[in-house]
C-alpha cells in the first residue's frame, strides 16, 4: 500500500469513529490538531487500523507516535 | 527540606548550584556526579535511614533494567517479558508495603472485622513518584527507547533533587539528553529564568496557597466532628481548597522547574491553568500532566487497546461515531477509564477518600466521553454547540472538580458527604451577619424563610470573601507561569511562540529588563518574607 492509501484509510477510519466528514488527515497531522481526538479515540482509532491493515502495532508504539506520519510509516513498515 | 524553606533558599540550593558550576568549569563528569551527592544529601535530610530503603530499591531495578538490555538482542521476548514482569511487580510490592500496608489492614477489618496489629510504616517520601518512573524506565528499557545507560546516568535520573519529591514525574529518555548535553556552567539566562520560576512559584506556595489553608482548615475541621455545614460554608470549603491544592501544587511544580532550570535542566511542564478547562477531559490534559501522561500510556492504553482489539475480534461493535452501542460503552470506555482513574485514587492516597475521588473523576470522565458522542447532535451546528458549551462547560466542569476536592480534602468520606451535602443545601442556609444586618426588609423575609444570620463558628467570612474571589480571578484569568515565560522555553512542552505580535502576548511576556526586575524582586521579598510560617506539606503522603 502506498503511503497515500493508508493516509486515506486513516481518514476514514477517524471520520467514521469522530462521526466529521470535513476531518483530512495529513503526514504531519497530530492528535492536538482534530477536535476530539482524544485518548479514547486514539485506541480505538489503533484497533480498527490494525483491523484493516491486518497489522499489529507494540503498545510502546502506540504511546510513541508523534504524528500520522509515523503512524503511517510504521503500518508500511509491517506490512513490508 | 522543603523549597520553601530558609535552609534550602539560603543554604542548600545556593551550595549546590555553586559547586555544580565551580566543577563544573573543571569536568562535566564531576559535576553530574556532584548533582547525585547533592540530592542524596537532600533526601536524607529529611530522615536519614530512607536513603537506605531508597537506594537499595534503586539498585534491584539497574540489575532488572540492565537484564532486559541484554536479553533485547537475544530476542527471547518470553524471558524479557518474564523479568519486566518481575521487576513491575517488586515495584508495586515495595510501593505496597510502604504505603498501603496499613489501609490493607484498615479495609480487612473493616470488612472481616479481623485486626490485623502492623508495626508503625513510616512512607518514604516521594516514594510514589520515584515507584513511577522505575516502572516507566523498565518499560522503556523492555520497549527498546532506551538503548544504553550507565549506573551513573541512571542513579542521577532516579534522585535527581528538583522533582524527588512531587514530581514532575519525568521519562528517562526526555532527561538524560539533557544531562549529556549540558555544559554544567554558569548561564545567565538559565539562571534568570529558573530563579523567576522559582520566585513565582514561592509566592504561589507560601503567600497564596498557604494564606488561604487556615481559613479553610476550620471548616473542614468541624465537618470531621460532625458538625453540619450550612450552604454557603461548604461552598467555600469547595472552592477555598480547589484554589490552595492549585496554587500549592502548581506553585511547588514552578519552583521545581526554576532549579531544574538552573542547573540548564528542563523538566516537563506539569500545569497550564487547569482551571479553565471547558471539560474534565480537558482538566486533566492540564492538571498534574506528567501523572496523566503516564497513566495513559502505561494503564490505559494497553488496556483499553487489548480490550478494543478482543471486542473487533468478537466482530462486536467499537464505541464510537454512528455505530456505538451501550455494550461498548461501558466496556471500552468506562471501564478501563474508571479502573485507571482508580489507581489513580490509590496512587494519591492510602485511604477510601481518595478511592472515592478518583472513581468519581472516571464517572466524570467517562459521561464526558459519551456526551462529546451525544452532545453535538442536539445543537443545529458546530458553532452554536461550541458557543454554548464553552461558558456552560467551563462553569459545570469547575463544580464537579470542587466537589472532588471536597472530597480529596475531607479526613473521613462521613465529612465529605457532611461537606456536600452543605453544598446542596441540606444543611441548611447560613450567611454571614454583615450581610443579613445590612439587607434592611429583606434580611426579616430571609430570616423567615429559613436563612439564619452568622456562619459557623471559627469561620472567617469577611476574609475569605476576599481570598476566594482574588484566587478565582488570578486561577481563571491571569497568564500562567509558563505563558510569561514562554519566550524562554521554561519547560518541556512548551515552545517559544512563533508570534508575539499579539499585544497581549507581548505585555504579558518576561524579559530582562529593569521594570521585571522591580516586580520580580517584590514578589521574591514577599515570598521570602513569608517562609517560616504554617505551611502545610500537601504531598507527603503521594
Amino acid at each position: 500500500m502506498t503511503e497515500q492509501d493508508i493516509l486515506d484509510l486513516f481518514t476514514r477510519i477517524l471520520r467514521d469513529l469522530l462521526g466529521d466528514d470535513s476531518i483530512v488527515l495529513t503526514m504531519d497531522t497530530r492528535r492536538d490538531d482534530v477536535d476530539n481526538w482524544d485518548s479514547f479515540t486514539y485506541v480505538n482509532f489503533i484497533a480498527v487500523a490494525e483491523m484493516e491493515l491486518d497489522v499489529k502495532f507494540s503498545v510502546t508504539d502506540v504511546e510513541s507516535f508523534e504524528n500520522v506520519g509515523a503512524i503511517v510509516r510504521k503500518a508500511q513498515a509491517l506490512l513490508a | 527540606m522543603l523549597f520553601n524553606s530558609y535552609e534550602f533558599i539560603f543554604a542548600f540550593w545556593p551550595a549546590a548550584l555553586a559547586v555544580f558550576f565551580v566543577v563544573g568549569a573543571i569536568s562535566r563528569s564531576w559535576a553530574l556526579g556532584w548533582i547525585i551527592v547533592a540530592s542524596l544529601c537532600f533526601y536524607a535530610y529529611w530522615r536519614p535511614f530512607n536513603v537506605l530503603i531508597i537506594v537499595p530499591a534503586l539498585l534491584i531495578n539497574f540489575s532488572v533494567a540492565k537484564s532486559l538490555q541484554k536479553l533485547a538482542p537475544l530476542k527471547k521476548r518470553n524471558w524479557s517479558r518474564a523479568v519486566l514482569i518481575t521487576g513491575i511487580a517488586f515495584n508495586v510490592g515495595f510501593l505496597g508495603y510502604f504505603k498501603y500496608a496499613n489501609f490493607a489492614a484498615t479495609v480487612a477489618h473493616d470488612l472481616f472485622g479481623r485486626q490485623l496489629v502492623l508495626t508503625e510504616i513510616i512512607l518514604p517520601l516521594g516514594i510514589s513518584f520515584i515507584t513511577f518512573q522505575m516502572i516507566a524506565f523498565l518499560i522503556d528499557v523492555h520497549g527498546g527507547r532506551i538503548e544504553s545507560f550507565s549506573l551513573r546516568d541512571f542513579i542521577l535520573f532516579a534522585l535527581f533533587f528538583p522533582q524527588l519529591i512531587a514530581g514532575p514525574i519525568v521519562h528517562y529518555r526526555e532527561m538524560m539528553p539533557q544531562f549529556h548535553r549540558a555544559d554544567c556552567r554558569f548561564d545567565t539566562e538559565n539562571v534568570s529564568v529558573g530563579l523567576t520560576l522559582f520566585a513565582f512559584g514561592l509566592f504561589k506556595k507560601v503567600v497564596l496557597a498557604d494564606g488561604i489553608a487556615p481559613l479553610i482548615s476550620p471548616i473542614y475541621q468541624q465537618a470531621a466532628h460532625g458538625s453540619p455545614v450550612s450552604l454557603v460554608t461548604a461552598w467555600m470549603a469547595a472552592v477555598g481548597f480547589t484554589m490552595q491544592i492549585y496554587f500549592d501544587f502548581s506553585g511547588y511544580t514552578d519552583m521545581a522547574l526554576g532549579i531544574a532550570r538552573c542547573f540548564g535542566i528542563r523538566l516537563p511542564q506539569n500545569f497550564y491553568s487547569p482551571l479553565r478547562a471547558s471539560n474534565i477531559i480537558d482538566f486533566w490534559l492540564r492538571w498534574h500532566i506528567t501523572l496523566t501522561r503516564f497513566l495513559t500510556a502505561y494503564i490505559y492504553n494497553p488496556l483499553a487497546l487489548w480490550l478494543t482489539r478482543r471486542r473487533l475480534a468478537q466482530r462486536k461493535p467499537i464505541y464510537g461515531g454512528r455505530k456505538s452501542t451501550l455494550g461498548a460503552y461501558l466496556e471500552l470506555l468506562a471501564f478501563p477509564t474508571v479502573f485507571t482513574m482508580f489507581l489513580s485514587g490509590l496512587w494519591h492516597g492510602a485511604g477510601y477518600t481518595f478511592l472515592v475521588w478518583g472513581l468519581l473523576h472516571g464517572v466524570y470522565l467517562t459521561i464526558n466521553h459519551g456526551w462529546r458522542q451525544i452532545g453535538p447532535r442536539l445543537w443545529p451546528d458546530k458553532e452554536s454547540y461550541a458557543r454554548f458549551m464553552r461558558p456552560a462547560g467551563l462553569a459545570l466542569t469547575f463544580v464537579c472538580v470542587a466537589v472532588s476536592m471536597i472530597i480529596f480534602r475531607a479526613t473521613t468520606m462521613g465529612s465529605a458527604i457532611n461537606l456536600i451535602g452543605g453544598m446542596a443545601g441540606f444543611n441548611g442556609v447560613a450567611l454571614p451577619t454583615t450581610i443579613v444586618d445590612h439587607l434592611g426588609p429583606l434580611s426579616g423575609w430571609l430570616r423567615g424563610v429559613g436563612v439564619a444570620g452568622g456562619l459557623e463558628p471559627g469561620v472567617d467570612a469577611n476574609k475569605l470573601a476576599l481570598w476566594i474571589p482574588g484566587l478565582t480571578i488570578i486561577a481563571l484569568t491571569f497568564p500562567n507561569t509558563l505563558q510569561v515565560l514562554a519566550r524562554y522555553e521554561p519547560a518541556l512542552g512548551i515552545k517559544a511562540p512563533a508570534d508575539e505580535s499579539r499585544i497581549g502576548a507581548r505585555a504579558i511576556a518576561w524579559s530582562a529588563t529593569p521594570a521585571w526586575a522591580i516586580i520580580l524582586s517584590v514578589i521574591a521579598a514577599v515570598g521570602v518574607f513569608h517562609l517560616g510560617g504554617e505551611s502545610e506539606f500537601l504531598y507527603w503522603q503521594f
